[in-house]
């Protein structure tokens, strides 16, 4: 059966350390990092919200969504983009001619345009430690342990099973992107 | 020959001074450069792990502004002016420098002032041998925000530190019903070690109660957030102790038979009465009052029949169980007023401590942050006394591992003929250097320590410290701001120049391995020590380098199944404790017990864990000319002062901010970004603003560890103070009370800006 990757991505485990954007940059070599923190509900950095001391604050990992139906793709005029048979999308640089369309395209603003190169970017799931059998770097590196990654075809991975016992959400689920990185929303607070 | 072949891959471990993460690395190497880290594999599937510092080690390592050659100071102190020397003269220079003080003031005035070498042994364990050969002084770097702990673990469970007491299952991944992470913030000063388990244990079901000042990383996974006033803590274990007794919710058995609570205390001196008081042969036995006999008997074995409440006339001296001193002090903080005096709502602290005398088993994790306070060793104190009296402070392990012991002897004592290095604590150097008191340090080698940037009262270290001292040494990879004040600065290896024996994480051992040779002409510590070691006459001891002394270190029967061979590709677990067996933790504490009343404080008014107010912090409202509480949080982006010149880090936090409430920055017009002076008598420090509700109204908070030049003017140490707490002094030796600091705070002005 073919494989469909992606990942789950656990916000109450997720401790909003960075350190996924970190590590993505050095796998990538890249000036940003393809997946970054944002803190929920607040528009400044790890500051919660609410009232002191009725507060919360949670975050959330962003990147590329590997969409079923990827606008970027779609949109890509020299046709630079594809989707491989295991669902993940790539950028392909040497096609590419930077014209920034597939930026304004999709819908969750994870595709970066490196200046230097003149080129798109944007998270491949680290294609090319999956094709060796590994799992993506920021899985590896992310402090919290937040972040599974498994085959979404497979009903026994991990991530499955995730998805059919837990509560998750994907992001703008309403456009029909269908994207394949999922999160499970922080526990509620429990009475002593 | 592709890639792969010409790739080599080393396990190594990161020793960073955080919360000892050690995290186990493995570095790719290609033609003689470290390419890429990743974490290493542990025995325990769960225990790989890598922080956003870790992974940014090679940009310490290859960083352009690595220190490359010894080098000599030209112009001023401070002024940052060197010139570059061979490491013979180097040496050369620090053993004619080293003779002539000695010979003026006696060895002892040199100081080895060895920071933080957070897991790494030998690396600190190589200037200690040689301060033990020359009879030096080795100066103890607990006192910068790390003796409050030992000072109050020392006194209640008589032990340096009190984790594996109150945590130490927690961390064999046995989980709790409950969880009390009570002043300190796993979740961003150890994440890994720490933090992970919580949220391991969360999912499980254990419920978590955060107590800090801060709304942290940690709060925000909490079931219920106490926002205590800084430095208010034992005001809160009392109100805690309080209800907890007037429910009857403490746990006789425990208090009988592990803590000192039955043994009897005369109240015309407030010491413990002891056998010769009632003509017992054991003249300094401690006395219980037995229930079943009606008599004072001396304490046994088995203290089941003591009474543990009552008043008690023993051959006409008047007597009281410890324990009922401690009901008595306890019974003044009822909810009403430790909700006062702590600011916390009365509903929260009665149910959390109806929960904990309710709940079976409930860990307290704490570590360094809120014993950072004036009275910070009563704060443990206060936390320790709850959780005895509950009856969560562990006594035993009947599974698990046991602790490394290292063979640390050669290293504090090289010649066990002759007496060994002098000590003096970090806060007590201050005294010594500009007063000579209790006598004159006048030469201070520095090593893994950022000295002036990362302790108390840098206007003094500056302006009465620096002058006063002969000569100035610094190993470091960077210039930094004390680094400038040296008079010659030794560049030190990244670790991964390096060998070093790791005994950390609990429950492993690992072998930090050089990846590469050291770059430029840095050394690591054991060869510099040896350099200078080689000068002085003391060669014999220094033969071998990094490999013949983690050898030494693991020299000792407990590590005989462990070499460095063994631990090459591999972390290792300590020993298993043995199906069926029992490893006692013993108190060594002068009754041998959890000392809930300390006789060796009854002069200093603290033999229980009463509740004096913070030195400084402002914390009831009124007239005050510096009415906000500074306290400084610890930041997952640096390591102490490690980290902070990274750029890879600074690209998503760049520049220090001070949080403030925004009840408090609307009265003072400030807004997020705004320039602000943050001052007192002492200093000011100038930078950005950040309003957050994160911190509560009246209190501060700047991140530590920014490096001077990163703020527009001063830093958080400008405005520290270094004022002793003698009983401290008295029990260990005295902290740094980074987290009891008054301090006004206003927007700079438009000409200002």
């Amino acid at each position: 059966m073919t494989k469909r990757y992606g990942l789950v991505i656990d916000q109450e485990r997720c401790i909003g350390c960075d350190a996924c954007t970190v590590a993505c940059r050095i796998e990538h070599k890249a000036d940003v990092g393809f997946i970054t923190v944002d803190t929920t509900d607040s528009d400044l950095k790890d500051v919660p919200s609410g009232v002191f001391p009725n507060l919360r604050i949670s975050w959330i990992s962003k990147l590329c969504n590997h969409c079923e139906n990827p606008p970027c793709l779609k949109a890509c005029p020299v046709d630079a983009i594809y989707k491989r048979e295991d669902g993940i999308v790539i950028i392909d640089d040497d096609l590419c001619d930077g014209c920034r369309t597939c930026v304004d395209a999709c819908p969750y603003g994870v595709i970066y345009f490196n200046e230097k190169e003149s080129l798109a970017e944007k998270c491949n799931l680290c294609a090319h430690r999956i094709d060796q059998g590994l799992e993506p770097f920021c899985v590896i590196c992310c402090e919290g342990q937040a972040i599974y990654f498994g085959d979404f075809n497979d009903s026994n991975s991990k991530v499955s099973r995730i998805i059919s016992e837990k509560e998750v959400f994907r992001l703008k689920e309403d456009l029909g992107t269908n994207p394949i990185i999922y999160y499970v929303p922080p526990m509620e607070k429990r009475e002593l | 020959m592709n890639e792969k072949e010409t790739i080599k891959i080393i396990r190594t471990a990161c020793p960073a001074h955080c919360g000892i993460d050690c995290c186990g690395i493995l570095a790719h190497v290609k033609d003689g450069k470290v390419i890429k880290l990743e974490p290493a594999v542990f025995p325990y599937e769960k225990d790989k792990r890598i922080c956003l510092r870790g992974l940014s080690t090679l940009d310490i390592t290859y960083h352009p502004d690595r220190i490359k050659y010894p080098m000599k100071r030209t112009g001023e102190r401070g002024e940052g002016k060197f010139e570059r020397i061979s490491w013979d003269e180097a040496f050369n220079l620090i053993a004619t420098k080293f003779r002539e003080i000695a010979d003026k003031y006696g060895w002892r005035s040199i100081g080895w002032v060895l920071g933080g070498p957070g897991a790494g042994t030998t690396k600190f364990g190589a200037y200690l041998r040689l301060a033990s050969l020359t009879q030096s002084t080795r100066v103890s770097a607990w006192g910068y925000g790390d003796a409050g702990l030992p000072c109050g673990s020392r006194v209640i469970f008589g032990s340096h530190l009190p984790y594996i007491y109150l945590f130490g299952k927690f961390w064999q991944r046995k989980w709790p019903n409950l969880i009390i992470v009570w002043g300190t913030n796993p979740g961003e000063s150890a994440p890994l070690q720490s933090m992970r388990k919580i949220l391991d244990a969360k999912q499980e079901g254990t419920k978590l109660v955060v107590i800090d000042p801060r709304f942290t990383v940690t709060a925000s996974k909490a079931d219920e957030f106490l926002p205590i006033k800084p430095g208010t803590d034992p005001a809160l274990a009392l109100g805690l102790l309080n209800i907890i007794f007037k429910n009857n919710l403490h746990d006789i058995d425990f208090i009988k038979e592990h803590t000192n609570g039955s043994y009897l205390v005369r109240l015309d001196n407030n010491k413990f009465l002891r056998g010769k008081d009632i003509g017992e042969r054991k003249a300094n036995a401690y006395i219980i009052w037995n229930e079943k006999s009606n008599q004072a008997k001396k304490v046994r074995r088995s203290n089941k029949d003591a009474a543990i409440t009552g008043n008690y006339d023993i051959d006409g001296i008047e007597c009281k169980p410890a324990f009922q001193l401690l009901m008595e002090e306890a019974e003044k903080y009822t909810p009403e007023k430790t909700a006062q005096l702590t600011g916390l709502s009365e509903d929260k602290i009665i149910t959390l401590a109806k929960k904990i005398g309710t709940e079976k088993n409930v860990n307290f994790f704490t570590y360094m942050g809120f014993t950072r306070t004036y009275h910070g060793d009563i704060s443990l104190r206060g936390l320790a006394t709850v959780a005895s009296v509950t009856g969560n402070v562990a006594t035993s392990f009947r599974s698990g591992y046991l602790p490394a012991v290292l063979n640390w002897d050669p290293f504090l004592n090289a010649d066990p003929d002759t007496p060994s290095y002098h000590r003096l604590g970090i806060l007590n150097l201050y005294d010594a250097v500009i007063k000579e008191k209790p006598y004159p340090i006048k030469a201070v080698f520095f090593a893994f320590i950022n000295f002036i940037n990362q302790c108390a009262h840098s206007t003094k270290i500056r302006d009465e410290f620096f002058p006063q001292l002969e000569f100035i040494v610094q190993t470091e990879l960077f210039m930094t701001p004390n680094a400038k004040y040296a008079d010659l600065v030794l560049p030190v290896c990244s670790f991964l120049e390096f060998s070093d024996f790791l005994p950390h994480p609990y429950p492993y051992v690992q072998l930090q391995q050089k990846v590469i040779e050291p770059l430029y002409e840095s050394k690591s510590d054991v060869d510099i020590a040896t350099g200078i070691a080689q000068k002085l006459g003391y060669g014999e001891y220094f033969k071998g380098g990094e490999e013949a002394f983690i050898d030494l270190m693991m020299d000792h029967p407990s590590l005989k199944d462990y070499s460095r061979d063994a631990l090459k590709d591999k972390a290792m677990y300590l020993r298993e404790i043995p199906e069926g067996g029992e490893f006692p933790l013993t108190f060594g504490t002068p009754s041998g017990k959890i000392e809930i009343y300390a006789e060796q404080l009854v002069e200093d008014g603290q033999a229980l864990p009463v509740y004096l107010p913070p030195i400084e912090a402002p914390l009831e409202p009124g007239d005050h000319k510096f009415p906000y509480t500074f306290i400084q949080g610890h930041s997952r982006f640096r390591t102490h002062s490690s980290y902070a010149n990274v750029d890879s880090l600074l690209k998503i936090e760049p520049e220090p901010v001070v949080e403030i409430n925004p009840n408090d920055a609307k009265q003072l017009g400030i807004s997020s970004g705004d320039m602000v002076s943050v001052f007192n008598d002492r200093a000011k420090a100038i930078l950005k603003a950040k309003v957050s509700d994160a911190v509560r109204p009246r209190v501060i908070n700047i991140m530590e560890g920014w490096w001077f030049d990163q703020f527009r003017e001063g830093s958080v140490n400008h405005l520290t103070h270094d004022i002793i707490n003698p009983v401290q002094n008295k029990i260990y030796e005295p902290n740094m009370h980074m987290n009891d600091v008054a301090v006004n705070i206003q927007k700079l002005g438009e000409g200002e800006k």
